[in-house]
């Protein structure tokens, strides 16, 4: 069975139709790419599978784990295991980093029914995983994302995903900004997450990023629908060709 | 007829000129040295009564209910030797119960190196005629009607005199509190603080409430900042939620001198504080932080005025309202640039915050410059809470509840952080939490 099973999903942000009956199956231990030009649906796909609101299903529908998965709100997609890293992640002055981490890391593990972690515990298991993003411990007193870089912000929304341990992670974008070197940063971090019991959804731009991050599968995403799918192998081919000889095809079938 | 609706016929002029007499026609009339400034000041109040909101400066705080009361001066009253509402390990600790010092729950000895500390009641028995002259000096050519009325009535307070670069190593902290049960009463303290040429010092003022009654507090606080001298002061106002509290703060910084105000208002039916900065010296430096945080039907109001009367003086101004349920908050924040005071730099920021549809917040900056180099800015935000930070907490996996009161406890805290005292930040910060914890 999926984990994710989304069927003709339409989706309206205030009288602009921007997805327009999306079909997407992923399986647990996959990795799938989503890409597609500007403007597409691709952001708006993973905020409503988070919980954004401003955006109205008007048809189709999403179940994760067999649970329909838009009747949650977002706090609980997140204790189930739905994780978004942000596009552009939100800076929250007066809201220590490790605040955050600490109250999302025991909502999730209380919804979950494992005790909480204690001080001493989550520190612990924080330096490890800041270790893997290379990140120092000023990060930690810091307000969250306040006056990060834009790397700096990227690599702190996977330090929340090592951290959360989410079984659904959706990448928004996770490599727009980031220098080669940041971007390895990245992309390890999200390699060393790869499990068989985790699906990985990402949206790029880039081929770029799936030189670091091999997907199962690649899906382009135009006018609201996703229009072909494929191996990674497709990825290197809208590389050299762009996206608009997927559209022609599209309009030909 | 009922005696109620009998002294609702009187004004409030004749209603406490009668307390007046029976105050200090008593038995015990102390001070003759004051007693005619005091006459004089009460036949002020009774001529202009209390403030009314056709006055520009009560425009939006309305005294009504205020002046249908009639308070009885507060007697001494036996509390708790140890008030878990006490701020642990703040400082020097000096306690006012109903106005009235408490020597048996103070820590005043021994005396700090440097510095004088007195009662107000100690300073009158042993020089009335250096009061009188102290109040004659720092009363203004034209003092509010309720400045007046506490000088009609005060009877005690805490008078601090530091030495010349003297630096007390503790904070002087000054509880004034109700005892259980207090009602229909006032108290109108003074506190005295005199800050010697590079003396510097932090004077905590807490004003706890009671639990039962109706209360009035009306004090003055008196500050003199003298050359290179800083002063840090804190006001934090937890009266009940039936009380009335009316504060006056006047400040006189010298040259070089640092005046900084923390002003917190949580407590109260209805509070205002009028803080009032004059800034003497050339190279005197104002800091006013500020939290009005109104819930239920409270109404909080904060008039400040800093006025720079010399040139190269600096004011920075930020207060924050958060205003919940039918909560009101008022900031009124007025800069005078005198003649002549050139290279003045005033900065005002006025950030506020509502939680319902039911709250309000009035804010305006009021900027009088008389001098044409200058630096004056002045911002003022009205909002309510981020949507994108809120989608975010909860993408993280808290609460839609647990992510509003974090959210409203970063943005009051941003004003508490900013404390020199780690006592009164962490006890500021463990009340916020308390207090937005059900609220949001």
């Amino acid at each position: 069975m999926s984990m994710l099973k989304i069927e003709n999903l339409h989706v309206r942000a205030g009288d602009k139709q921007v997805l327009t009956g999306l079909s997407l199956e992923v399986a647990a231990g996959e990795v799938h790419a989503i890409m597609g030009p500007n403007g597409s649906g691709k952001s708006t796909l993973v905020q409503v599978l988070a919980g954004r609101e401003g955006y109205e299903v008007t048809a189709g529908s999403v179940s994760y784990n067999g649970r329909d998965l838009l009747a949650l709100p977002p706090e609980e997609r997140a204790r189930e295991g739905v994780f978004l890293a942000f596009q552009y992640p939100v800076e929250i002055p007066g809201v220590n980093n490790v605040y955050l981490l600490k109250a999302g890391l025991n909502a999730v593990r209380k919804h979950r029914g494992l005790a909480e972690f204690d001080a001493f515990e989550f520190l612990t298991l924080v330096r490890e995983k800041m270790k893997l993003m290379h990140m120092d411990d000023s990060f930690l007193n810091r307000g969250v994302n306040e006056g990060f870089s834009g790397g700096e912000k990227k690599r702190n929304e996977i330090l929340q995903m090592a951290v959360l341990e989410p079984s659904l992670a959706l990448l928004d974008e996770t490599d727009s900004g980031l220098d080669i070197d940041a971007l390895r940063v990245v992309a390890n971090g999200v390699n060393s997450l790869r499990r068989p019991d985790r699906a990985i959804v990402m949206v790029t731009h880039y081929q770029r990023l799936l030189d670091y991050i091999q997907p199962d599968r690649v899906h382009v995403l135009s006018g609201g629908r996703i229009l072909k799918s494929g191996d990674k192998s497709l990825a290197l081919e809208l590389e050299k060709r762009g996206y608009d000889w997927v559209r022609q095809e599209a309009a030909v079938a | 007829m009922s005696v109620a609706t009998l002294q609702e016929s009187r004004s409030a002029g004749e209603r406490y000129r009668a307390a007046f007499d029976e105050r200090w026609r008593g038995n015990d009339a102390p001070n003759d040295a004051l007693i005619d400034l005091r006459r004089a000041a009460l036949e002020r109040f009774a001529a202009a009564g209390f403030p009314t909101q056709r006055q520009e400066d009560w425009k939006y705080t309305n005294l009504r209910r205020l002046e249908a009361r009639t308070f009885a001066p507060a007697t001494p009253a036996a509390v708790s030797a140890n008030d878990p509402r006490w701020i642990a390990n703040a400082g020097t600790r000096i306690v006012l119960v109903n106005g009235h010092c408490m020597p048996g729950l103070s820590t005043i000895e021994p005396q700090l190196p440097g510095m004088t500390l007195l009662t107000l009641k100690q300073w009158l028995e042993r020089d009335p005629a250096a009061v009188a002259a102290f109040i004659a000096q720092t009363s203004r050519a034209q003092p509010s009607a309720l400045e007046d009325f506490n000088l009609a009535f005060f009877e005690d307070g805490v008078v601090l005199d530091l030495a010349a670069s003297a630096t007390p190593d503790q904070p002087i902290y000054i509880v004034h509190q109700w005892s259980d049960g207090a009602a229909q009463v006032m108290s109108n303290p003074r506190v005295v603080v005199r800050a010697a040429a590079n003396s510097r010092c932090i004077v905590i003022e807490h004003f706890i409430g009671a639990t039962a009654g109706e209360s009035f507090t009306n004090a003055v606080c008196e500050i003199d900042v003298a050359a290179g001298a800083s002063v840090e002061h804190y006001r934090i106002q937890q009266e009940s939620t039936r009380g009335f509290h009316i504060g006056h703060v006047n400040v006189r910084v010298q040259q070089n001198g640092r005046y900084a105000s923390h002003d917190i208002a949580l407590g109260a039916s209805l509070a205002r504080v009028n803080l009032s900065t004059t800034l003497q010296g050339s190279g005197a430096h104002a800091a006013l932080n500020g939290l009005l945080a109104p819930l239920g039907t409270q109404h909080l109001d904060a008039h400040t005025t800093i006025d720079h009367a010399a040139p190269h003086t600096t004011s920075d101004e930020n207060y924050r309202g958060v205003a919940g349920e039918r909560g009101r908050g008022v900031f009124n924040g007025k800069v005078i640039v005198r003649p002549g005071a050139q290279k003045t730099d005033a900065r005002q920021s006025s950030r506020n915050l509502l939680l319902n549809p039911g709250a309000e917040i009035d804010t305006k900056p009021e900027l009088e410059i008389y001098a044409n180099d200058v630096k004056c800015s002045h911002g003022a935000t009205t909002g309510q809470l981020d949507a994108a930070a809120l989608f975010y907490l909860r993408s993280r996996g808290l609460d839609e509840a647990a992510a509003r009161a974090l959210l409203i406890r970063a943005f009051a805290e941003s004003i508490v952080t900013s404390l020199g005292s780690p006592a009164v930040r962490s006890y500021l910060e463990q009340l916020l939490h308390e207090r937005y914890k059900v609220i949001a």
